[in-house]
């Protein structure tokens, strides 16, 4: 064989490769588009805002993607519809707006597709990433304490400080890194019908 | 094997060896604790400091074996072998020198950014945009000096190390340019950068890492044990193979969700191909190997080369079996990822870099490996090390997909179902780790010459009952 023949094939292999995926990928989910709601005139999937696009970021950097998958998947061959992690599975259309798009690697804790949905309570959620164990004392999901700030309380406790008893007159705040995080996890939630994964 | 002296890639081989084996250090110690993280949560409560947090541990330690330890050390015993072979010197020592200063550095900025801010969450690209361009700028460089060795030599000698040479040359700057482009450029829409994630993470292991190992398990093994690999219309229908399907590999990984069906069935059809392709390779390399158990026993490179062969074998046997209808459905998003990067990462291709430098690096800078006992002890402790990790995390993966398929068993009962696994793997990452250190005490002390060269090649110390035989006279 000769070099430039070995050259030649070696790429035409890695080019097939590559646009069978990328490009005609590309035709199938790249070009897709919002379906527009009939009744509301908003479109489906919603375009997530600012905030929780940067939340997006903060999720990823903080490494949640370790432990939690952003993927229902069934009903059949999985058992995630029935632990009520969504209402029906995740489509290529449901991420068309994220920023970036993640997946996740692992469910050491649980899916977080619908997370939105199943948690829409902004102070729970907050709860939750302070001391995951105040909610519930069996979870496995570190805290994360430095997304709040400890702050004097003033003549009285602000709206947003953390409904945990406090000392010294001190309050927790959310940081804008985890009020962006609690606005992308809210923003996680398919209860909205698409023609391929209708509502039932 | 003809080996002439090059002092011009010395410097710049010695510095992506000793970052290849530093790195593998840092890497072990990280794992450890962020496996000691996943066992005992609470550590996380006692101790609440993110950089160190699981979050962060867990995506530097995949990044600092892969691109630290594994690509650095690939790429410093070719810089060894590919002048060698093909009988071209590299043109300018200070450029590659400096090519390998960037490659380090790329891994440091890397991981300060992994710890400082975390990663950015993309499959096999948690690192920032100036960091790819470091290891694109570096591998420009480093690349084109072992593509030198190929073109002047290429009607002799074995023809297939070069043909992976070739495939693994291309591949990633292909994968890694394009990735970065379409991921951070804002050219991939929604779920078509899952897609690129996925091609990437495929790019990165099957079409670069493991080529560039089948580059030392072609060219080297049949040079320890004198046999030449025997068919070539096999070995080049399993390079095609090979190249052609191992792109595709990642697509079986996923099941459901933002993957488009038909991309699921490629990667799983791809998958399977490809174990045809490691069957055709394994069927080459086999005979080399055969009847060869005392020189294995002996000789340190050949036994972690055997090792490292018989590695790859298992982990294309086990991604196949992933990949299988059914099991794919119960394993993804579970502890079998972990298995498999233990397989491929720790047993295929840290056991080819380690058989590479025990037999590269003594004839490249005239140094010798003592028979020593750390030898044993690095083959022993790495070998147990990576096949505790390997098992504990596949059984978990296995247990935890059937667990998470089961609606009726509640999240908090599938992490205790976890723990003892858990314990299992993290006793195989302290193995490895100690095996690591076995073998880096070793390696500086041949680098700085605190030994006297009384072996060129790595030969394991006789063990208590050859001694004694060897010393008891023979009855007449």
């Amino acid at each position: 064989m000769k070099s430039s023949h070995a050259l030649i094939l070696v790429f035409l292999l890695l080019l097939l490769t590559w646009a069978g995926q990328v490009a005609l990928g590309f035709f199938q989910v790249g070009r897709m588009e919002p379906i527009l709601d009939e009744e509301t005139n908003y479109p489906k999937p919603p375009a997530a805002s600012g905030l929780a696009q940067t939340g997006a970021r903060v999720f990823a950097s903080e490494g949640c993607l370790e432990c939690h998958s952003l993927s229902a998947r069934g009903p059949t061959g999985s058992a995630d519809l029935t632990r009520g992690w969504g209402p029906r599975r995740s489509v290529p259309r449901d991420y068309l707006f994220r920023e970036p798009a993640l997946i996740g690697l692992s469910r050491v804790g649980s899916d977080l597709s619908n997370i939105g949905l199943r948690v829409p309570e902004t102070k729970d959620l907050m709860l939750h990433l302070y001391n995951p164990r105040q909610r519930n004392a069996k979870s496995n999901c570190p805290p994360h304490p430095w997304l709040f700030d400890t702050r004097l309380a003033g003549t009285g406790i602000e709206n947003e400080a953390l409904p945990l008893p406090s000392r010294d007159w001190q309050q927790l705040l959310p940081t804008y890194k985890a009020k962006a995080l609690v606005a992308y996890l809210q923003s996680l939630r398919t209860d909205y019908s698409l023609p391929e994964a209708p509502l039932k | 094997m003809n080996i002439p002296s090059s002092s011009k890639t010395n410097l710049s081989v010695g510095i992506l060896l000793v970052g290849s084996v530093s790195w593998a250090l840092l890497g072990a110690g990280l794992q450890v604790l962020a496996t000691l993280q996943l066992l005992v949560p609470s550590l996380a409560y006692l101790v609440p400091i993110p950089w160190i947090g699981y979050g962060h541990i867990a995506p530097l330690v995949s990044f600092l074996f892969t691109y630290g330890w594994i690509a650095s050390g690939f790429l410093g015993v070719l810089l060894i072998l590919i002048p060698r072979i093909s009988g071209i010197l590299s043109p300018s020592g200070r450029l590659l020198t400096g090519a390998a200063i960037v490659w380090q550095f790329a891994v440091l900025v890397g991981m300060a950014e992994i710890l400082w801010s975390g990663s950015t969450g993309l499959i096999s690209l948690p690192f920032s945009r100036s960091v790819t361009a470091l290891f694109l700028l570096s591998y420009l460089i480093l690349g084109s000096a072992l593509s030198r060795g190929l073109g002047g030599s290429w009607k002799s000698g074995p023809l297939l190390p070069r043909l992976y040479l070739l495939g693994a040359l291309l591949a990633l700057p292909l994968g890694l340019g394009t990735a970065e482009v379409l991921l951070r450029g804002g050219l991939a829409p929604g779920a078509l950068q899952i897609i690129m994630q996925f091609v990437w993470h495929s790019f990165l292991y099957h079409l670069w890492l493991t080529p560039l190992a089948l580059v030392f398990l072609f060219q080297l093994l049949p040079a320890l044990t004198g046999r030449p690999a025997g068919s070539l219309s096999l070995g080049l229908l399993s390079w095609i193979a090979t190249i052609g399907f191992g792109g595709w590999v990642g697509n079986s990984l996923a099941s459901e969700g933002p993957m488009p069906s038909w991309l699921q069935s490629a990667g799983v059809i791809a998958t399977l191909l490809l174990g045809v392709a490691v069957l055709g390779n394994t069927l080459l390399l086999k005979p080399l190997l055969d009847g060869k158990w005392e020189e294995c026993r002996r000789q340190v490179s050949l036994r972690f080369f055997a090792v490292g062969f018989w590695s790859y074998f298992a982990s294309y046997a086990w991604l196949a079996f992933l990949a299988l209808p059914g099991v794919r459905q119960t394993t993804t998003f579970t502890m079998v990822g972990q298995a498999t990067q233990a397989l491929l990462i720790f047993s295929f291709y840290g056991n080819v870099l380690a058989g590479a430098v025990y037999s590269l690096l003594p004839a490249s800078r005239s140094i010798g490996w003592p028979s020593h006992p750390a030898l044993t002890l690095h083959f022993w402790f790495t070998t147990l090390g990576a096949a505790l990790i390997a098992l504990a995390y596949a059984l978990a993966g296995i247990f935890q997909g059937l667990a998470l398929n089961d609606p009726g068993v509640p999240m908090s009962t599938i992490s205790s179902y976890l723990r003892p696994f858990l314990v299992v793997a993290l006793a195989g990452q302290l193995f490895w780790w100690l095996g690591q250190l076995a073998f880096s005490s070793i390696f500086f002390a041949s680098l700085l010459k605190l030994f006297p060269s009384v072996a060129p090649v790595a030969i394991f110390p006789p063990d208590r009952e050859a001694t004694k035989q060897s010393l008891t006279p023979a009855h007449p």
